[in-house]
């Protein structure tokens, strides 16, 4: 408040009192100003006799949306869709908290966790379960409590990865780095778990030995923690003669019993599993081990390595016994008589024709290339030749040598047709087809501009081998049809019920989710005619005894209550009709359900519209009522705010309270 | 740094995945009914089809856009997905070959040395992320070349991004990373 000059006398002392709102002017006395307004806090008696301050809490962030004064029951006042989101999930995690036995400044860190997440919009699309969880965790995480996430999805009942998910994007988005999972952080928990008694203490330690050991011999790369934590303490407990099962640490530690057996394997081949009890607890190894999954790799490689140089090496001796072989053969023949005239002939066609036949094998087998088997098929080809031409050179052989020369080729045929047989020819087709393809680039690009098919390199033959003939055609439609009828009935029932459902003109096009409309306030008279309004925007509930309310309600006082029937007639009939499934679900009995179907056939013109607001549907309603009633019910106004409320106030969860003695009052 | 210039390091390309669109509506039904290696899925509105030659399987969907996996190089890939596209033409659609882009490539490789994963992460937060209790293995995320490279404790990564040559980029650009994290040498 400025402090002005006195009108009267000039003077610039002002006092200023705020009890009594005066502003006097301290030398010549005059009153200035009267009933000031002031802005302090002020505070009104209660019932009870207690003081309550007066005003409400606005928050700075929130929306300039002023608060309901009044009927607006069905949403705590004053408070927007931030604050409830807040609060419900700080009563969440504080309850998830509870169950994992988080202290509260642990609960706390959590909460400012939600808020960050929840100012970033990173609770949209997402579970709210799911958010708390993967905040609590993180908390978990920096604070390096033993909780782990298999906890944490146990009680939520929820797949342990999409947890992950959740809490990986959390800890991305705040910029939280979580310190990585240390093994020893389980192990008194665990070894809690498993009772060791009073010598719990010297277990836990004992464990907490082994698992650096596990460390040290890089066992707990990659590795989920609690796997490692099982078999240390399962040792551990051995050592110092507890019997523990490997059920038992199973049940504790939830990994399964593959996963446990693994690592005591592991934990075997360390050199450190040689020592005695004593010797370990004294005796710390220098030497460190490789991890496991890298000495398997290794092991797989030198076995592969192995298995290689056998291979070639048997090839060697393969060739080795070939020319052998082949050099036996040459001799034998040479010492045998040859065959003369015909005969000879006969023997040239014969090898022609293997000939033949082994080329063609050629072209026709496309797999992969085998260094090995290209080495053997030259080797063998070379001696194949040098045969033929032998043969060929002594073509004047007997019969006798033309037949055994025939058995060599045909005992050889065999192998070498299934040695020969994968020799790719395709290698050659395939490096024309990448060269004709480089060279081709250019019009490559044309033909995507225009989106025709390049037609290089693709072999019309063989995508005809991929299209069935008809015959073939029809008897896998029969075997489809057969396998998937049930698939196929479905459909048809399907599109009958749609085409049903268009008839009566009451198809429901399923569109896709439209954003939930914002419902704007109840503005009513009456309480009754607030309730059937907020009614018909939430859905009834299904665990009030409806015949009960009616009662009471009519008790209270019949004239208005008929004078409410004919008001909210008219609304009941839009709430039967769109809540035509829930009524009869509720199982009202007859009264509503006639009722409904009654009423149907007069408004399913309105109603297929599909009113955008409550309020919009409301107000048209009241006017093909008779004005008649209107009156009607301005005059019962007060009667009817005394009874209800009271009821109110009990059902004050469930407050669909009178809609439906409205809606069976018409009945009755 | 260490540069790699005496160890070659070879980089396998395992599966390549492409996309393009037919630009004409396909009937899956007829597809299913006269192809001999395809499996028609009505739940989910696809056809898959695999090829031998290339070895590939393509999902067809009927608005004619066609999804090919399996290749282990662009060329293959292309390759397959002209195949197909001749394939379906020859049922009797009016196939065009748009569009055709190559989405994914995976590749692996292999370090001549094991890596210490915790301390990878630690070094480069927050773009290597490592959870044992959900994978073995850290993932790093390359954001400029859109690649991600799976880190494991043996020493082998699996390299995925949108082509070969940006997988090739990423080896390159985590390969220091990784030296510097290496486990001690036995």
């Amino acid at each position: 408040m400025s402090s002005r000059v006195c009108k009267t006398c000039g003077c610039a002392d002002i006092d200023i009192d705020q009890a009594r709102g005066n502003a006097v002017c301290m030398g010549c006395g005059s009153v200035l100003e009267d009933n000031i307004i002031v802005s302090e806090v002020t505070f009104v008696e209660n019932s009870g006799g207690g003081s309550s301050a007066v005003g409400q809490f606005v928050s700075s962030d929130g929306t300039g949306k002023t608060p309901v004064l009044g009927s607006g029951f069905h949403t705590s006042i004053g408070k927007e869709s931030r604050t409830q989101t807040l609060q419900n999930g700080k009563r969440h995690i504080n309850n998830l908290g509870h169950q994992l036995q988080l202290n509260q400044h642990c609960l706390d860190t959590a909460f400012n966790f939600f808020k960050m997440a929840v100012s970033k919009h990173l609770t949209r699309g997402r579970k709210m379960a799911h958010v708390i969880a993967a905040c609590l965790y993180l908390v978990c995480r920096t604070e390096g409590t033993p909780h782990m996430l298999l906890d944490l999805s146990d009680l939520l009942q929820v797949n342990v990865y999409v947890l992950g998910r959740t809490f990986l994007l959390l800890a991305r988005e705040l910029c939280i780095n979580a310190p990585a999972i240390d093994p020893c952080l389980y192990i008194p928990r665990f070894a809690h778990m498993l009772e060791f008694g009073d010598k719990n203490h010297e277990v836990s330690m004992t464990a907490l030995r082994l698992l650096q050991r596990m460390k040290r011999d890089w066992m707990h790369t990659g590795r989920r923690p609690s796997g490692l934590c099982g078999a240390a303490l399962l040792v551990a407990a051995r050592m110092h003669e507890f019997r523990r099962t490997v059920k038992e640490v199973i049940g504790v530690v939830k990994v399964c019993e593959a996963t446990l057996r693994k690592r005591l394997t592991e934990f075997e081949d360390t050199p450190t599993s040689q020592l005695t009890i004593d010797e370990f607890m004294k005796v710390d190894l220098e030497q460190e081990c490789d991890p496991p999954s890298f000495t398997a790799g290794q092991r797989k490689l030198r076995l592969q390595q192995l298995e290689q140089e056998l291979a070639k090496k048997i090839d060697e001796v393969q060739g080795e016994i070939c020319s052998y072989q082949d050099e036996i053969e040459m001799e034998l023949e040479n010492s045998r008589p040859k065959l003369k005239g015909i005969y000879a002939s006969y023997t040239k066609e014969d090898t022609q024709d293997d000939t033949l036949s082994v080329a063609s094998g050629f072209p026709g087998n496309e797999d992969g290339e085998d260094e090995e088997l290209v080495a053997a098929a030259k080797h063998l080809n070379k001696d194949f030749c040098r045969e033929l031409l032998s043969e060929q050179d002594e073509a004047d052989s007997g019969a006798e040598s033309g037949a055994e020369s025939e058995q060599p080729t045909t005992s050889r045929q065999p192998p070498l047709a299934s040695l020969l047989g994968p020799l790719p020819t395709a290698a050659s087709l395939g490096l024309s087809d990448s060269i004709r393809q480089c060279i081709a680039e250019k019009e490559d690009e044309e033909n995507s501009e225009h989106g025709e098919l390049d037609l290089n390199g693709i072999d019309d033959e063989e995508i005809e081998r991929y299209i069935l003939n008809e015959k073939e055609v029809k008897i896998k439609t029969d075997l489809w049809m057969k396998q998937n009828a049930d698939y196929l009935k479905e459909q048809k029932e399907k599109e009958e019920r749609i085409a049903k459902e268009k008839e009566l003109g009451i198809y429901k096009e399923q569109k896709p989710k439209r954003p939930p409309k914002k419902r704007e306030p109840i503005r009513a008279s009456t309480a009754g005619e607030a309730i059937e309004k907020m009614l018909e925007q939430k859905k009834i509930s299904s665990k009030i005894n409806y015949d009960v309310l009616r009662d009471l309600n009519k008790k209270g006082c019949s004239p208005s209550h008929q004078s409410e029937e004919a008001v909210t007639s008219p609304t009941s009939k839009r709430l039967a009709s769109r809540r035509k499934r829930n009524i009869a679900a509720l199982g009202l009995g007859n009264q509503v359900s006639n009722m409904g179907k009654r009423l149907k056939p007069l408004i399913s013109g309105p109603t297929i519209k599909k009113p955008a607001g409550d309020q919009g549907v409301t107000s048209t309603v009241p006017t093909p009522t008779p004005e008649v009633s209107q009156p009607v019910v301005v005059e019962s106004g007060p009667v009817v705010y005394e009874d209800v409320p009271d009821e109110e106030d009990d059902e004050d969860e469930e407050p669909c309270v009178s809609a439906m003695q409205l809606m069976g009052g018409n009945g009755l | 740094m260490e540069p790699n210039n005496d160890v070659a390091l070879d980089i396998i390309i395992t599966n390549v995945v492409a996309v393009f669109r037919t630009r004409c509506h396909l009937n899956l039904r007829t597809i299913a009914r006269e192809g001999s290696n395809v499996i028609y899925k009505p739940e989910v509105g696809k056809v898959l089809m695999k090829l031998r030659k290339p070895r590939i399987t393509a999902s067809i969907w009927s608005s004619g856009k066609i999804i090919c996996t399996g290749a282990t190089s662009e060329e293959e890939a292309k390759l397959g997905a002209r195949r197909l596209a001749r394939c379906l033409q020859k049922l009797g659609f009016k196939v065009k070959f748009t569009d055709y882009k190559v989405v994914n490539v995976l590749a692996v490789c292999t370090m001549p040395f094991q890596i210490q994963l915790i301390e990878f992460t630690k070094n480069n937060r927050p773009i290597a992320s490592y959870e044992p209790e959900l994978h073995p293995a850290a993932s790093y995320r390359i954001k400029n070349l859109k690649a991600t490279v799976q880190i494991f404790s043996t020493g082998s990564i699996t390299v995925t991004g949108p082509n070969v040559q940006f997988v090739a980029t990423a080896v390159e650009q985590i390969y220091p990373l990784l030296f510097e994290c290496k486990m001690a040498a036995r």
